[in-house]
C-alpha cells in the first residue's frame, strides 16, 4: 500500500501489473504451446501418411528413413544447429544456464527437422520436442514482450508445461515434469503459473482434438495380493531394460560423437539407413508407435512378438537418436514398457499359481516402469499413467514397480540420461546439493582469473623447465577456450627425469578432470582441489572445456581474507 | 514490463508503457486465435484423412474375414480401430474376428474397453455375454446378457430384444440353471410379441423348464393368432397332455396332422384313457364296471404272462404278492353289486401297480399300458 507522496508507488504499480500480465500471459503461452504441440503431433501424422501411405511397399520403409535424413542432417548441420535429439536436456540447460534465452530458430527448426524426422519412420517421440517447442515459444514471446530476464526464465517451464499437457492429454503429469525434470524442484514458486498454462493447454487441445484418452485402456485391478510380487518382478525387469536403454544410448552416442566432425552432416542418415533397414522386416518399429502400445494393452499380441519388439524399439530408438536426429525418447521409452510389460504379464498370467490380471495391465504398469527408469522422473511416471487410465486402483502396483525401477536405473547409471547426453556435449547442469545458496561465496569468488596453460603439444622436459620458473603445485594443459587436463609438479619432475622426457606433456594427462563451476559452493570447492592435485579449473557449465579461472590453495585463502 | 527495474517514471512514459503492454498482448491473443483456427482446419483435415484411412482398413478387414483369413483380417480391423476409435462397428467386427479365431482374452480384453467407454451398448453388452456363455462362465454371461436385454434399444432393433433374452433361456437351460430360466421365460412372457415362432418357442422352452402350464397357455396363445397352426397344436396337444387334462389334449390333437412326431401315438393314448376311465364324468354304473373290469382283466393277464416269463428270478416273489392281491380284490368284487367309489379307486391303484411291475419286469410298454398307468396316476393313490 503506497501514501500518495511514496515515490515508489510507480515501481510498484508496475510490479503489481507486472504479475498479472504475467499471468495472462501464461494462459496465453499455455493456449499458444498447447496448440504448437497440436499442430506438430498432426504435421508428423500428415508426414507419415504422404511419405508412406496406407500400406508401404518394402521399397518404400527401405527408401524413406535414410532419404529423409539426408535432407534433415543437411537442416541439422547447416540451418538449425542444436535442435538434435529429445529436447528435454536443451530446454534444461536453457533454464539452468541461459537464463531461459531460446533462439526463435530452435522451436521452428525443432518443429521442421522432428516433422521430417519422426514422420519418415525414426523411431522417437514426439513429446520431448513439443516441449522444446513450447519453451521456445514462451522464450520468444516473454522477450518479445520485454519482460526481466527472471521472467522470460520462468516462461520455460510454463511453456513446456503447456505443450506436454497437450502433447499427452495428461495436465497433471505435464506440470509435475516441469517442476521435476525442467526445474528440478518439485517446490517451485512456479506451480500456479505451469498449471495454469497446462490446464490452458489441455482445454485448447480437447477442444481440438476431443477429450479422447492417448490409450483406449480397459479397467484393471490388483485381482489377488500376491501379484504384488509379480509387479515387484516387472520392476526389476523394467529397471534392468531402462539400465540397458540407458547405457546403449550413451554408449552408441559417444561411438557417432567420436566420428570426424565432417560425418555429422551425413550421421543421421546412416542412422537412417538402418533404420529403414529393421522396418522392412519390422514395420511395427516405426515412428512413435503408440498403434502397437494399444495393441500391447489390449492384450492384442503374442509373448514372443512383445519381446521381440521390445528390443526391437530399444535398438531402433537408441540408433536414431544417436545418430542425430531429431526427436525424443518419451515415446519410445512407453512402447517399450509397454512391451516389457506385456511380455512379463502374459508369463505371469500363464504361469502365476494365483489369479492375476489381464496382461494389458502389466503392459501398463511397464510403460510407466520405464519411464521412471530411463526418464527417472518417477512422480511424472506415476501420475501419468494415472491420468492415461483414470484408473485409482494401478497405483499401488505402479508405485512398487516404478520405484523398483527407479532405483536400479540410480543405482548403475547415477547420472539421469538427459544430464549425461548434456555431459557429451560439454554442458554441466548444476545440482541442487551442489550449487551454493544464494550470497553464499562460491567457486567464481575465490578463483584466479588469470591462468597460465602449458600447450599440450610442448615436450615433457619443456613443461619442466617452464615449470621450474612458475612455482605451482600443478599446471593446466591446453588453452582458455579448450582445456585438455591438468598436471602436477611431482607429475612432471618424475616424467622429466624419466624417458618420457621428449614425449609431448599430453601424455601425462588422464583421461578425468577435476573442476568445479563458477557456482559451485565451496565444500564442493575443497573436496575438489584435494583431488585435483592443487590446481583446480573452474569450467563454463554450457562448455565443460572452457575454461574461465582456476583455484589453487593461495587463491582460496585470498578469497577467503577478501571476505574477513 | 521490464521498466519495474528503471527509476519511477513520469505518467506520460507509463502510460506508453502501459500501451505497448496492452497492444502486445492484443497482438499476442490475435496471433493465439488464428493459431487456434488454422490448427483446427489443419487437424480436421487431418481427421478426415485418418477416418478415411480407417474406413479403408475396415472395408479390407471385412473382405479377409468373409475369405477366411483372420489373421490379416484382424490386423486391418485394428488399424481401423487405432484410426478411429469412436467408430463402435470396427471395434466390434475386430472383437468377433478375434472370437473367431479363438482369441477370446484379447476379444474380451476389446469390449471390455469398448464396455467403459459406453457401458450400455447392447451390441457391446451381447457380444460379452456370448463371449462369456462360449466359455461357460455363466455368472459373466448372465451378467452382460442381462445388461444386453435392458440397455436402451434403438427404435429399430427393439425386435431383438425376445431373441436374446431367448438366447440367454437357451444358454441357462443347456447349462442346468432351470430356476434363472424360469425366472427368464416368465419375464419374456409378459413382452412378447404376437409372433407365432417365437411363441411357439417360448412355449417349447417353458416345457424344457418342465413349466408345462406356461407352456400350455404360450401354446394358447400362439392358438389364438394362427388356430391352425401345427407345431401350436401338437405342443398344446401334448402340454395338456402332461397337464392329465385329456379331454382338452384330445381337443388340440384331433385338430394337429397325425402324420407329425408323437401327435399320433400321445392322441391314441388320450383316446384310450378317455375310454377306459371307470372315474369318467357322466358314465353309468354298468359302464364304470366294464371298464374297471376291462382293465383289471388286461392287468392281471399282463401280470400273469410276466410271473411265469420271470420264474425262479430274485424279485419274481414281488408279482406274486402282487397277484395274491389281485385275487384277494377279485374276490371282494360281486358281479351285481354297485361299485363304491373306493372300490374303484383301490382298483385303479392295483392296476397302476401291476402296471409298473410289469413294465418294470417283463414286456415292453403298450399304449394300453401307458393309458392305464396314465389313469391309475389320476385317480388312484398319486392322483390322490
Amino acid at each position: 500500500v503506497s501514501t500518495p507522496n511514496d515515490p515508489l508507488a510507480p515501481i510498484r504499480q508496475l510490479r503489481l501489473r507486472e504479475n498479472q500480465v504475467f499471468l495472462v500471459l501464461t494462459i496465453v503461452i499455455g493456449i499458444i504451446a498447447g496448440l504448437s504441440a497440436v499442430l506438430f503431433t498432426v504435421a508428423i501424422e500428415q508426414t507419415s501418411h504422404r511419405l508412406f501411405g496406407l500400406a508401404p511397399s518394402r521399397l518404400r520403409l527401405f527408401a524413406i528413413p535414410p532419404l529423409m535424413s539426408v535432407v534433415t542432417g543437411l537442416l541439422l548441420a547447416k540451418v538449425f544447429p542444436g535442435v538434435r535429439g529429445s529436447g528435454v536436456p536443451q530446454t534444461e540447460a536453457a533454464y539452468h544456464l541461459s537464463g531461459g534465452v531460446i533462439p526463435w530458430r530452435v522451436p521452428v527448426g525443432k518443429f521442421i527437422t522432428g516433422v521430417l524426422c519422426i514422420g519418415s519412420g525414426h523411431s522417437m517421440g514426439r513429446e520431448g520436442p513439443s516441449v522444446q517447442i513450447g519453451a521456445g515459444v514462451a522464450s520468444v514471446i516473454g522477450r518479445w514482450l520485454g519482460l526481466s530476464p527472471g521472467r522470460v526464465r520462468d516462461l520455460v517451464p510454463v511453456g513446456a508445461a503447456g505443450a506436454l499437457a497437450a502433447a499427452f492429454n495428461t495436465p497433471v503429469a505435464a506440470v509435475l515434469f516441469a517442476l521435476e525434470e525442467i526445474i528440478g524442484d518439485m517446490n517451485a514458486s512456479l506451480i500456479g503459473s505451469t498449471v495454469v498454462a497446462s490446464v490452458s493447454a489441455v482445454i485448447v487441445e480437447r477442444s481440438i482434438l476431443g477429450n479422447e484418452p492417448l490409450f483406449h485402456v480397459p479397467t484393471y485391478r490388483l485381482v489377488h495380493p500376491a501379484e504384488l510380487a509379480a509387479y515387484a518382478a516387472l520392476g526389476v525387469v523394467g529397471g534392468c531394460v531402462s539400465l540397458l536403454f540407458c547405457k546403449g544410448l550413451l554408449e552408441l552416442r559417444s561411438v557417432f560423437l567420436r566420428l570426424p566432425q565432417q560425418t555429422k552432416i551425413l550421421q543421421p542418415a546412416m542412422g537412417g539407413l538402418a533404420i529403414g533397414a529393421m522396418l522392412v522386416f519390422w514395420p511395427a518399429i516405426m515412428g512413435v508407435g503408440y498403434e502397437y502400445v494399444d495393441q500391447a494393452l489390449n492384450g492384442g499380441l503374442l509373448l514372443k512378438t512383445m519381446a521381440l519388439l521390445c528390443f526391437l524399439k530399444l535398438a531402433a530408438t537408441l540408433i536414431s537418436y544417436a545418430s542425430g536426429n531429431a526427436g525424443g525418447i518419451f515415446a519410445p521409452s512407453l512402447y517399450i514398457g509397454a512391451m516389457a510389460g506385456g511380455a512379463v504379464g502374459l508369463i505371469v498370467h500363464r504361469y502365476a499359481p494365483f489369479p492375476t490380471a489381464d496382461p494389458g495391465a502389466y503392459a501398463l504398469v511397464g510403460m510407466g516402469t520405464l519411464f521412471a527408469g530411463i526418464i527417472r522422473a518417477p512422480m511424472t511416471s506415476v501420475f501419468m499413467i494415472f491420468e492415461i487410465t483414470q484408473d485409482y486402483q494401478i497405483l499401488v502396483p505402479l508405485m512398487v514397480a516404478n520405484m523398483l525401477s527407479f532405483l536400479i536405473s540410480r543405482r548403475y547409471q547415477p547420472l539421469p540420461v538427459y544430464l549425461a547426453l548434456l555431459q557429451q556435449d560439454g554442458i554441466h547442469l548444476p545440482s541442487p546439493p551442489t550449487q551454493s545458496p544464494t550470497g553464499a561465496r562460491a567457486a567464481r569468488h575465490v578463483m584466479h582469473v588469470d591462468v597460465p596453460f602449458i600447450s599440450p603439444e610442448t615436450s615433457v622436459a619443456d613443461a619442466w623447465g617452464w615449470a621450474l620458473q612458475h612455482e605451482a603445485p600443478a599446471y593446466l594443459v591446453g588453452a582458455r577456450e579448450h582445456l585438455v587436463g591438468a598436471v602436477t609438479r611431482q607429475q612432471l619432475e618424475a616424467a622429466s627425469a624419466s624417458d618420457q622426457a621428449r614425449a609431448s606433456i599430453r601424455s601425462l594427462v588422464g583421461a578425468t578432470i577435476a573442476h568445479v563451476h563458477p557456482d559451485h559452493s565451496l565444500d564442493v570447492v575443497l573436496d575438489r582441489l584435494a583431488e585435483s592435485g592443487g590446481a583446480l579449473p573452474v569450467v563454463s557449465r554450457t562448455e565443460a572445456r572452457r575454461v574461465e579461472g582456476v583455484i589453487t590453495h593461495d587463491s582460496l585463502l585470498a578469497g577467503a581474507s577478501r571476505r574477513a | 514490463v521490464s521498466s519495474i527495474d528503471a527509476t519511477p517514471g513520469s505518467a506520460t512514459t507509463r502510460a506508453s508503457l502501459l500501451h505497448r503492454e496492452v497492444l502486445q498482448l492484443g497482438g499476442l491473443l490475435v496471433l493465439a486465435i488464428g493459431a487456434f483456427f488454422l490448427t483446427r482446419a489443419v487437424a480436421s483435415n487431418n481427421r478426415d484423412t485418418t477416418l478415411r484411412d480407417a474406413a479403408e482398413w475396415y472395408r479390407r478387414g471385412q473382405v479377409e474375414m468373409a475369405g477366411g483369413h483372420l489373421d490379416d483380417a484382424i490386423e486391418s480391423l485394428r488399424r481401423a480401430t487405432v484410426r478411429n476409435r469412436g467408430d463402435r462397428r470396427y471395434a466390434l467386427t475386430l472383437a468377433r474376428a478375434l472370437t473367431l479365431k479363438g482369441d477370446y482374452d484379447a476379444a474380451r480384453a476389446r469390449l471390455l474397453t469398448l464396455r467403459d467407454f459406453t457401458p450400455d451398448d447392447p451390441d457391446i453388452n451381447l457380444q460379452l455375454a456370448r463371449l462369456a456363455a462360449d466359455r461357460r462362465d455363466v455368472t459373466e454371461a448372465l451378467r452382460f446378457y442381462r445388461s444386453a436385454l435392458y440397455a436402451p434399444w434403438p427404435p429399430e432393433q427393439f425386435p431383438a430384444r425376445p431373441q436374446i433374452r431367448l438366447e440367454l433361456i437357451r444358454f441357462l437351460l443347456a447349462h442346468d440353471q432351470t430356476g434363472r430360466a424360469q425366472s427368464e421365460l416368465l419375464a419374456m412372457a409378459t413382452e412378447l410379441p404376437d409372433d407365432i415362432a417365437l411363441r411357439v418357442e417360448a412355449a417349447e422352452l417353458f416345457v424344457t423348464a418342465g413349466d408345462t402350464a406356461h407352456a400350455l397357455e404360450q401354446f394358447q396363445h400362439a392358438l389364438r393368432i394362427a388356430p391352425d397352426n401345427a407345431l401350436s397344436l401338437v405342443g398344446a396337444g401334448q402340454a395338456a397332455f402332461r397337464l392329465g387334462n385329456y379331454a382338452l389334449a384330445r381337443t388340440y390333437l384331433q385338430r394337429a396332422p397325425a402324420a407329425m412326431a408323437d401327435a399320433g401315438k400321445t392322441r391314441e393314448v388320450v383316446e384310450l384313457v378317455l375310454s377306459m376311465d371307470p372315474l369318467a364324468g357322466r358314465i353309468g354304473s354298468t359302464e364304470r364296471r366294464r371298464r374297471l373290469l376291462t382293465a383289471f382283466s388286461y392287468a392281471q393277464q399282463r401280470l400273469d404272462g410276466c410271473i411265469a416269463e420271470s420264474a425262479g428270478d430274485p424279485g419274481a416273489n414281488e408279482g406274486l404278492g402282487i397277484r395274491d392281491d389281485v385275487r384277494r380284490f377279485a374276490g371282494q368284487l360281486k358281479p351285481t353289486a354297485l361299485l363304491e367309489q373306493d372300490a374303484v379307486e383301490a382298483g385303479l391303484d392295483l392296476i397302476e401297480r401291476i402296471e409298473q411291475h410289469v413294465t418294470a419286469r417283463c414286456a415292453p410298454t403298450t399304449v394300453l399300458d401307458q393309458a392305464l398307468v396314465l389313469i391309475g396316476r389320476v385317480h388312484g393313490a398319486a392322483g390322490r
